[in-house]
Order: structure tokens, then sequence, then C-alpha cells
């Protein structure tokens, strides 16, 4: 098929237009509000037949013949994300390729865990490459090789080539040592997250603070996707941190804290999390204290992370919203539009297993995070 | 039946020794099935407090878990859950109420820190770490529950069979040994009227050939 280009002059030779103008339609498809409102009184069945008649079509087709109802749903969502990502995987060119790559390998990390999990548990190989979801740069055969793999040493073999492969080499002797997943998993989740903001290079010029409460509009593209990844960072380390000091886990913060945020350093998190008071009094005055403070309340009173989980996903799709706002044809628009796919596909299958599960109306309306 | 037993001394003090035996048998018997009972009555306030915990957690574990498959996806819990491959073990020792062996039984890692869950920290939200708790907390409560009322069900068992042995001595074989020494007891009677009876006869044959030979 022949694609037609923007020709243009972008620094690292990324097609920025042409990529910006396919997720500017692709984002126009996504679902709105009046089709949230009509999900949620569905059923899960009815759900599926609704989604044959917008962008999932194509999924809910292929997949109808071997899964029904909510499953049906899920792996459709699934497979359509995976599409629609790499579909910007082949749009994009140069530089701009390399960010959106570097956002997509989250799905890498994941189908890597997944082949991991899959194979110490020894389940059966197609229930693996049922929960993968390949929307990330690892290719079919990479893929195939994993779900081939007689053991989790075979797995991390056939990880060889990717930025993963190192680290659970590494962390390698510490599964052998437990037998847990846990050091493999953690490898591959730190990598994916340190990869993700060692190569964003910072304009010169003010950063763009927004999740401090305060929006500067100075920032260049990459200034506040930088920004962006901060914050993403420092979110998954407010929620590892407090997760951890509510456990009471006796853990190496290597474990758990993610290098590159500007919330926590290894020696104060170590410190705080042996003590949930100051840990949350140190949130409190964060940057990002304004926006927790009612999650931080709740967690007090009810001991409950979930208002917590829920305030950091509505501060990170506040983000990605602004994102897509600021620069036009830039690398925001499209990690927003990744961010606002990631979320109308978590929306549906929380309203089909919300409404499987016999959740009420209300009940699924509070989880959902919307737009 | 009374008829089968042979009127004797030797079998009516048999009978006396039995009767005494099964008076004490069932006196002991009886105080075994009222301790039953009342240790059943302990242990069944007990097994209901913890049926209702065991409901109540198994409430709350479900929902956490449907709202963790809701939010997360299932292809996600289903992956943290495959990240571990131990299991908790499950000690069964036995302990004695009043002769009923009941089990006892021990787990070892049901609840666990978030680092021996086996999936990653990093990857992993607290939704998962609730369902995962909720579901430690309904598991120990199964533990708990099985215990208690397999305790509940030997205890109830031997109840039935000690009542089953109380009422046949109450109500059969006291009554038949009953039976017996009084059928015995009245035909020992009868043989010794008999006997008297026989013995003033042969007195008066007697006296009456000796009042014939003096005559003579």
């Amino acid at each position: 098929m022949t694609r037609l280009r923007y020709v243009g002059s972008d620094e690292g030779g990324s097609n920025l237009a042409y990529v910006n103008a396919r997720v500017r339609a692709r984002r126009a498809a996504l679902l709105d509000e009046a089709d949230y409102r009509k999900l949620i009184r569905m059923g899960p069945n009815e759900i599926a037949r609704f989604l044959e008649e917008t962008e999932y079509e194509r999924e809910v087709n292929a997949l109808g013949a071997r899964h029904s109802g909510v499953d049906l749903v899920e792996y459709a969502l699934n497979e359509n994300l995976s599409r629609h990502f790499r579909d910007m995987l082949d749009w994009a060119d140069g530089h701009l390729y390399e960010q959106i790559a570097r956002y997509l390998r989250k799905f890498d990390a994941w189908n890597i865990k997944t082949a991991l999990r899959g194979i110490y548990t020894d389940s059966e190989r197609a229930e693996i490459e049922n929960d993968l979801i390949r929307a990330g740069e690892l290719s079919d055969a990479q893929l195939n090789a994993m779900l081939d793999a007689a053991n989790v040493e075979a797995v991390i073999e056939a990880s060889s080539g990717t930025m993963f492969h190192d680290a659970l080499v590494e962390a390698f002797d510490a599964f052998e040592e437990t037998n847990l997943l846990f050091p493999l998993e953690n490898a591959i989740d730190r990598v994916f997250f340190e990869n993700l903001i060692s190569g964003v290079a910072v304009d010169a010029g003010p950063a763009a603070r927004v999740l401090g409460g305060q929006r500067l509009s100075t920032g260049s593209p990459t200034d506040i996707y930088h920004e962006f990844l901060i914050a993403e960072i420092d979110f998954v380390n407010v929620r590892n941190a407090l997760r951890i000091a509510r456990s009471g886990a006796e853990m190496d913060t290597a474990d758990y804290l993610i290098e590159g945020g500007r919330l926590f350093d290894a020696a104060e998190l170590a410190r705080l999390v042996r003590n949930m008071d100051d840990l949350v009094a140190v949130i409190r005055e964060s940057r990002y204290g304004d926006r927790l403070s009612d999650a931080l309340n709740a967690l007090e009173e009810a001991e409950s992370m979930l208002e917590v989980e829920r305030a950091i996903d509505v501060a990170l799709v506040e983000y990605g919203d602004w994102l897509g706002s600021r620069h036009p044809v830039s690398v925001c628009p499209v990690v927003s539009y990744i961010l606002a796919k990631e979320l109308e596909v978590r929306n549906i299958r929380a309203i089909a297993r919300g409404r499987e599960a016999g959740l009420s109306e209300e009940e699924i309306r509070e989880e959902l995070v919307m737009p | 039946m009374a008829e089968d037993v042979k009127p004797t001394r030797k079998n009516l003090m048999e009978i006396d020794d039995r009767i005494e035996l099964s008076e004490r048998g069932h006196d002991t018997l009886e105080k075994k099935r009222d301790g039953l009972i009342m240790e059943f009555m302990e242990i069944l306030e007990h097994a209901q407090t913890v049926r209702g915990d065991l409901e109540a957690s198994y409430e709350v574990a479900q929902k956490r878990l449907n709202m963790a498959r809701a939010m997360e996806g299932d292809v996600a819990i289903r992956g943290a859950s495959a990240a571990l491959k131990e299991h908790p073990e499950i000690t069964i020792t036995s302990k004695n109420i009043m002769g009923v062996v009941v089990p006892q039984i021990e787990s070892t890692s049901v609840k666990k820190r978030i680092d021996q869950r086996g999936y990653g920290v990093l990857g992993t939200n607290s939704r998962i770490d609730e369902a995962a708790a909720a579901y430690e907390q309904l598991l120990e409560e199964i533990i708990l529950a099985a215990e208690v009322e397999t305790a509940m069900k030997k205890l109830l068992d031997e109840i039935e069979t000690t009542k089953r042995r109380v009422n046949a001595l109450e109500f059969k074989l006291l009554p038949d040994l009953y039976e017996n020494k009084a059928f015995i007891e009245q035909k020992l009677e009868e043989q010794e009227r008999e006997e008297i009876f026989r013995l003033k006869k042969i007195k008066a044959k007697k006296e009456r050939q000796e009042a014939a030979s003096s005559t003579e």
C-alpha cells in the first residue's frame, strides 16, 4: 500500500505532520461521553454488538468465532489496541519513531512478563499467546521464540537483542535463588521506565510545569513530554512507596524505586516507607500534593489505596489531554492519543467486566476515568 | 427373648453382672453424650462465627477481584496470579475431644508480603494487591472453617453414635436383661416351690409308709 507522507524537514528525520494528521483522524474516532452513557446500560453481549459498529469491528468479527461475551470484548480491545499502536510505529520515522517506540515498549515488557509467567507455570502455549498484546516492537518471530521456550532461562535467551535482555540475565540469579518471578518482572519494568526517561533530551529553557499546579506555556514539545514522563515516574514511585509502606515489607528501594523522578531519592524513600505518616506528609508537601490530597485523606481514613490509584489515573489523563493541545505538530498529540486510546480500552473493558460482575451503573461510573 | 435363657442360678448371676455393667456403661455413655453436646454447642457457636466471617470475606474478595478484573483486565489479573507457582503448605495434626479425634489444620505462607507474591511491584498496582490480600484472607478463613466444621461434624457423628448406644442400652439391652432376670427369678422360685411341694409329698409318702409298716 502506498502511503502519503509529509516530507518535512523535521529534526531527526521525523515525519511529524503526517503522523499527527493520521493520529488526529484516529483520535476523532474515539468514543465520546454519549457512547459511554449508552455502554454503561448494556450487557456484555450488547457491548460486543455495539463495538461491531465502531473502530473495533474488525477485531470483534475476527475473534467472534473463538470467544464470546466479556472475553470477546477484552480480546477485541487488546487486539485493536495492538493494531492501532503498531500502525503508529509503521507511520513514524526517525526520531519520532524512537519516541513512540520508547513509550510502546511497555507492551514488549508486558509480553515478556506474560511469556515468563506462562512458561514458569507450565501454561498451554495457546493460553499464553492469547494474553499477549502485540502493540510493541517485538516481532512475531521473537514472541513465538518466547512462547516455544522450554523454561524461564530459554525465555530470557529468546529476549536477546531487546533492551530487556541484559537486565534479565542479571536478575536471573535472584530468580534462581528465590524461585519467584519478582526479580525478573521488576528488572523488566525498571528497564522500561529508565529507558523511557533517559532517551528524552530536554530542550534548553524553562521546563514546563503542569502537574505542580502551575502551567508554563514556554516549554518545547520535548520539554513538555519530558515533564510528563517525570510525572508518570513520580506517580509510579508514589503508588509503589505507599503500597510498600502499607504492606510493611522490608524491601530494598532498588526493588520499587524508579530512577528519573523528582519526588524521591533512594535514601529518603528507604526512610519514608518505614513510616506511613511521614510518607503521606512528604507527598502532601510535594508538587502533586494538591491533586492527591483528597485521595490521601481517603487512604488515611479507609486504608484503601484505590482512591490514590484513581487520583493518579485522573491526573495522568488530564495531563494527557492537555499534552494533546499544546503543540499540534509534535510528539505530544501522539503521546496524548496513546493515553486516550489506552483509557478508552480500559473504560470499555471496565464497563463490560463490571456489568458481568453485577456492579451497578453507579459503581461502574465511579470507577471510570473519563477523558 | 426370655424364653431362650436357661433359668439357672449361674445365668441369673451372669445376668446380674451384665445388668450392673450395662447400667454403669449407660451412666458413663450418658455423661459422655452430655459432655459431647456441651462441646458441640461451644464449637457450633464458634463455627457460626467462622462461617459468618468466611461469607463476609468471600463477598469482599469477590468484589475486589471483580473490581481488579474490571479495571486491569482479566489478562492482567491472570498474569499476576500466574507469577507464583508455590502453594501454601497445609499441615494436619489431630487432637482428642472426649475420645473424638478431630483435625487441627495449620497453614503456612497463606498471607504474603507484597514481595512474596511473585509479581513485580513496578508493573502492578494496588487493585491487584488488594484482590490478592482479600483472597489470602479468604483462604485463611476457609482453612479455619474446614478445621472447625470438620470437628463439628465428627462431634455430631460421635453424639449420634453415643446417643444410639445409650438408647440401645436404655430401651433394649437393659429391659431385656431385666426381663431375663425376672424370668429366671420367677422360674427359680417356681422350681423352689415345686421342690418344696415335692419334698412335702415325699415326706408325706414316707410318713404314710412308716405308719403302714408300724401297723403291720
